[in-house]
């Protein structure tokens, strides 16, 4: 990077060196430790001026009009030419030579009567203000307002108190200050428009343009910025005040970002007196998330404490689950995985952690069997993000002009909303966004350029790209940087295999490698979808176990059945499934011999890694629901049962022995991974409950550590050979189905979130108007979809968002499961 | 004479009324101030004082208050704001009776009265619950939650006068 050019400036009479271009009220923050407050402004969105709270004197050095010389008084000092009026600091940038008061007479008046003009109209809510104790308008009251008011309290302006603007967040028109942050943030940040402002003056009010209210996945992002309490949550609406809450941190449970996020907890007599999660909250992690969530990893967390969790090791008898000891069961386990003489599979979800996917490789890989399936087996090419994934030190929010971002086979906004949030801002920065699919995605909204290709055929359009978009391929060579991005959706896992390394060619032969922000990225399932394959796990050994059942299958944290309808013919199979699990689902229901019962991610600590291979540790916040245990330490004490050595009292030994034995992972022990280090814009200085008026996001549990990739190291990575899958071709009467993700859904996890219930979709599918109008089929008719065996009833949804031919289904709307790779099947009108 | 001095002391005060009281049949009245066990107050309509702000058990040097919060529907109105005390616990073996609960209550819902009274024989015993702190429903009002009229009761936090 270029050196950074330096500026002076004067701030109170003292000198101070700052960065040329940088804001006002940020650089005085950063460098002079100097916190003028601030309402509208924030670092994160262009600056408005609205609030007038950060008014400052600012002034130039009088310069001699004959000489040009800087002019100084009797005392030797430089005269400064003050600005007759105040000057907002958050619209200024830093130049030489800016002389700024902000300790002046004028200056805390004008603050005063800023914040006295402000409660002219603001209520007395404190005392039961969900804002109250993390709130800038009290606090910036406190340090800087009037001490007594000259106003009468019944004069006040009344609003409405409770009007919800969408499902999720309930606004308090009285409250709000007007400073349009999540207005702002909706439109710059998220791109999603759906806010405004209504009428003029006394009346102004905050809108919602969308129907149904509020339509975006980051809503719950405006309430942290709000300077006050006017945004609340549905969720945590009342549910305690903040003074009240422990944060621990943690990571997003959910997706292949890994946002960083704090599990604020308190005691709840609901929850039997215990500590409860009350709200998520993001934690500051610029090269992650920087301090957004979406509204899934915010409001799913009700899953941890959910009844319907599985509290004792259960053993099936006479065909009935009865709760036995840890003892029996572990015992019953060892008996059955001894029995098998080493025919034994093993499938673990996405969701394990890395602990839990060694721990439990250890017992399996102990009894001769190298069997170790990924699941679900939609996204595959871990190799090759080991060799020319996202160089280290990659960061999307630094993208910019001259790079290029190739989303190929995602709807990214419904597989990771905060990649989505973030390519759109590079996009706004002058990133060439490119996307490509089968259909018409959210993205295509923030593109430079979108492709289409048949479905299925998402490689063949990437191998071949000077043919089939040369534009693309224009673009792609001439990036300053390049990162692309591969989904998995409208292909089978070989579609995904060979789009992967097409990806990679491409990536190596324009020499987008090993550098920062290029490289590979994909849009893995779950939090660890990345880490099920530096630990050995792979979605073709799950293939291969469907054909070649085991004898014996361990299937830990996944919801096999409801993945896919082909699954229950092969698990049907299996002389003995064990399953580890933390809800009830369609294995411990039918298959299952042992249920061993597994604690959340909130239960326990562990590390993730993430779709960019940083490693990340989460927390334990909230006590075990029941008897259950950690994966690992359920895999631990089973080993020791089989003769494998003692087991481990914690994760961070497990880690430890990780990090000793797997290259990737060297020297990552937790001590490593939860190291953190100042990030820009500053969370902490004087106040660390404040983000600049917003609600502190501070990191305090670690900023992880990256993975390596080969190409990182300076290896040679080669092209390899592309292997272009056969397509799926439909015959007369028959469908390609495209199964596609939603963020919300009725996953069994998910489903257990009531308050987001009213977001998730009735069971839909899109289908193309001329295959419609052939089947006589409008929107909203109810049809049926059979495809693998199992078949669906669902909506019709006719607005072209389905390619002819193809029927876009959506994946864990529906109670009975749909395929979950593009696969033919009928439709039929009901 | 000194022997005769002695005795007639004591005799004045065999005439004199006792300075001790046969408690507990009698009891000595109270200091005004006297900071005895806490009440939760009610409107005269039966709505409760406490808005759930937690404000009394911010205050508490003893950790002895534990508040619960939970929003007001117009169908089960607990108190005129918009949110309600769900649930309200003292431990009475860890309050010390400094009334800073009471300095702190936005609403004056809570107040020490001169109860002072308390023994149990099981420490659970000493969290009084809401229900055992609350006032009895004054004559004309309601019992909690009561269902009321839309559009009454708007204000987040009450003004200090009996509604209604």
């Amino acid at each position: 990077m270029a050196e950074q050019k330096l500026v002076t400036i004067t701030i109170d009479g003292k000198a101070y060196q700052v960065p040329a271009g940088e804001n006002l009220v940020d650089a005085a923050r950063n460098h002079a430790d100097n916190q003028i407050p601030v309402f509208c402004y924030h670092p994160k969105m262009a600056p408005v001026g609205m609030c007038r709270m950060c008014l400052v004197e600012m002034g130039t050095p009088e310069r001699d009009p004959n000489t040009r010389e800087i002019v100084h008084d009797e005392d030797g000092n430089v005269k400064v030419r003050w600005m007759p009026k105040l000057q907002t600091a958050c619209t200024q940038t830093v130049s030489d030579g800016m002389y700024i008061r902000t300790t002046t007479d004028q200056v805390a008046d004008a603050r005063n009567n800023v914040l006295e003009f402000l409660l002219t109209s603001h209520p007395l809510d404190c005392p039961v203000c969900d804002k109250g104790g993390e709130c800038a308008l009290q606090d910036l009251t406190m340090a800087h307002g009037p001490g007594k008011t000259r106003m009468v309290f019944s004069e006040k302006m009344h609003l409405d108190k409770i009007v919800p603007l969408g499902d999720l967040i309930v606004l308090d028109e009285e409250r709000c200050i007007q400073c349009a942050r999540c207005i702002r943030f909706q439109d710059e940040i998220v791109g999603d428009d759906v806010l405004a402002f209504h009428e003029r003056g006394r009346t102004l009010r905050i809108i919602t343009k969308s129907d149904p209210g509020f339509d975006t996945y980051f809503s719950g992002n405006t309430t942290d910025i709000c300077p006050v309490g006017a945004l609340t949550t549905v969720d945590f609406r009342f549910g305690a005040r903040p003074w009240e809450m422990t944060s621990v941190p943690s990571i997003d449970p959910w997706d292949a970002a890994g946002s960083n996020i704090s599990l604020d907890m308190r005691l709840d007599r609901d929850f039997g007196g215990r500590a409860m999660i009350k709200r998520v909250m993001p934690r500051q992690n610029e090269w992650v998330n920087e301090i957004w969530i979406s509204d899934k990893v915010r409001f799913g967390h009700h899953f941890t404490r959910a009844e319907e969790r599985i509290c004792a090791p259960l053993l099936r008898n006479n065909g009935n689950l009865n709760e036995v000891s840890w003892t029996e069961a572990l015992d019953t386990v060892a008996g059955v995985l001894k029995a098998a003489n080493g025919d034994i599979g093993l499938i673990v979800g996405s969701g394990a952690s890395n602990e839990d996917l060694w721990a439990l490789r250890q017992v399996v890989n102990g009894l001769g069997s190298e069997r170790l399936g990924a699941w679900p087996v939609t996204h595959t090419g871990g190799e090759l993000i080991a060799q020319v994934g996202v160089g280290k030190g990659t960061n999307l929010g630094k993208l910019g002009k001259g790079d290029v971002v190739l989303i190929v086979a995602s709807d990214i906004e419904e597989e990771v909303p905060i990649w989505r949030l973030r390519i759109k801002q590079a996009h706004d920065r002058g990133a060439a966004v490119i996307v490509a699919n089968a259909r018409k995605t959210r993205m295509d909204d923030f593109a430079s350029h979108t492709f289409r290709y048949e479905a299925g055929k998402a490689a063949h359009w990437l191998a071949d790209l000077k043919k089939s978009a040369p534009e693309a391929a224009e673009a792609v060579k001439s990036a300053a940087n390049l990162i692309i991005l591969t989904g998995a959706e409208g292909l089978t896992l070989e579609g995904h295999a060979a789009l992967m390394q097409a990806a990679a060619n491409l990536l190596i032969e324009t020499g987008h490698v090993g550098k920062p922000n290029n490289g590979l990225l994909s849009t893995f399932p779950g939090a660890n979808g990345v880490g099920q394959y530096y630990l050995g796990y792979t979605p073709e050994q799950s293939v291969a176990m469907a054909a070649k059942p085991p004898k014996v299958l361990l299937v830990a944290q996944a919801d096999m059945l409801a993945d896919d309808p082909s699954v229950a013919a092969w698990l049907d199979k299996v002389e003995t499934i064990i399953s580890f699990s933390m809800l009830p689902d369609g294995i411990t229901a039918k298959f299952a011999k042992v249920v061993l019962p597994i604690q959340s991610f909130a239960e326990r600590d562990g590390t993730f890694t993430n779709g960019e291979r940083r490693v990340q540790r989460f927390y334990t916040a909230q006590g075990p629901m029941g008897w259950s245990l950690p994966l690992w330490q359920i895999a631990n004490r089973l080993g020791e049962k089989l003769g494998q050595g003692k087991a481990k009292l914690s994760a961070a030994a497990v880690m430890k022995e990780i990090a000793a034995s797997v290259p990737a992972f060297e020297g990552m022990d937790y001590r490593a991974l939860s190291k953190v280090e100042k990030q820009y814009p500053d969370v902490g200085g004087a106040s660390d409950s404040y983000y600049y008026s917003g609600t502190a996001c501070k990191n305090t549990g670690g900023l992880g550590v990256v993975i390596p990739t080969a190409a990182d190291k300076g290896e040679t990575v080669k092209a390899g050979e592309v292997k272009l899958p056969a397509v799926p071709k439909a015959g007369k009467g028959e469908f390609v189905i495209i199964p596609s993700t939603r963020l919300y859904n009725r996953e069994a996890q998910f489903k257990l979130s009531t308050v987001v219930h009213p977001r998730v979709m009735v069971p839909f599918a899109e289908i193309n108007s001329a295959d419609a109008a052939k089947l006589g089929i409008t929107s909203g008719d109810v049809v049926q979809i059979s495809a693998n065996g199992g078949s669906v009833r669902v909506r019709a949804n006719v607005n072209g968002g389905a390619p002819e031919g193809s029927v876009v289904l959506p994946r864990h709307l529906t109670d009975e499961p749909v395929p979950m790779a593009i696969t033919v099947g009928q439709v039929s009108k009901v | 004479m000194n022997v005769i001095r002695g005795f007639a002391t004591t005799f004045k005060h065999l005439l004199e009324e006792p300075t001790t009281l046969n408690y507990p049949e009698q009891v000595r009245p109270f200091q005004e101030r006297f900071k005895g066990r806490h009440h939760l107050r009610r409107y005269d309509n039966g709505l409760e004082k406490c808005i759930g702000c937690a404000l009394c058990a911010a205050a508490c040097p003893a950790d002895a208050i534990w508040v619960e919060a939970a929003e007001n529907t117009d169908e089960e109105r607990y108190s005129p704001g918009e949110r309600y005390a769900k649930t309200y616990e003292i431990n009475m073996l860890r309050c010390i009776f400094c009334g800073y609960c009471e300095d702190a209550c936005p609403t004056q819902a809570i107040e020490l009265g001169h109860e002072h009274r308390m023994s149990f024989t099981d420490r659970r015993d000493a969290i009084y619950t809401k229900q055992m702190l609350i006032d009895p429903v004054p004559e004309g009002g309601r019992e909690t939650p009561q269902e009321v009229e839309p559009g009454v009761f708007t204000r987040p936090i009450p003004d200090m006068e009996n509604p209604l």
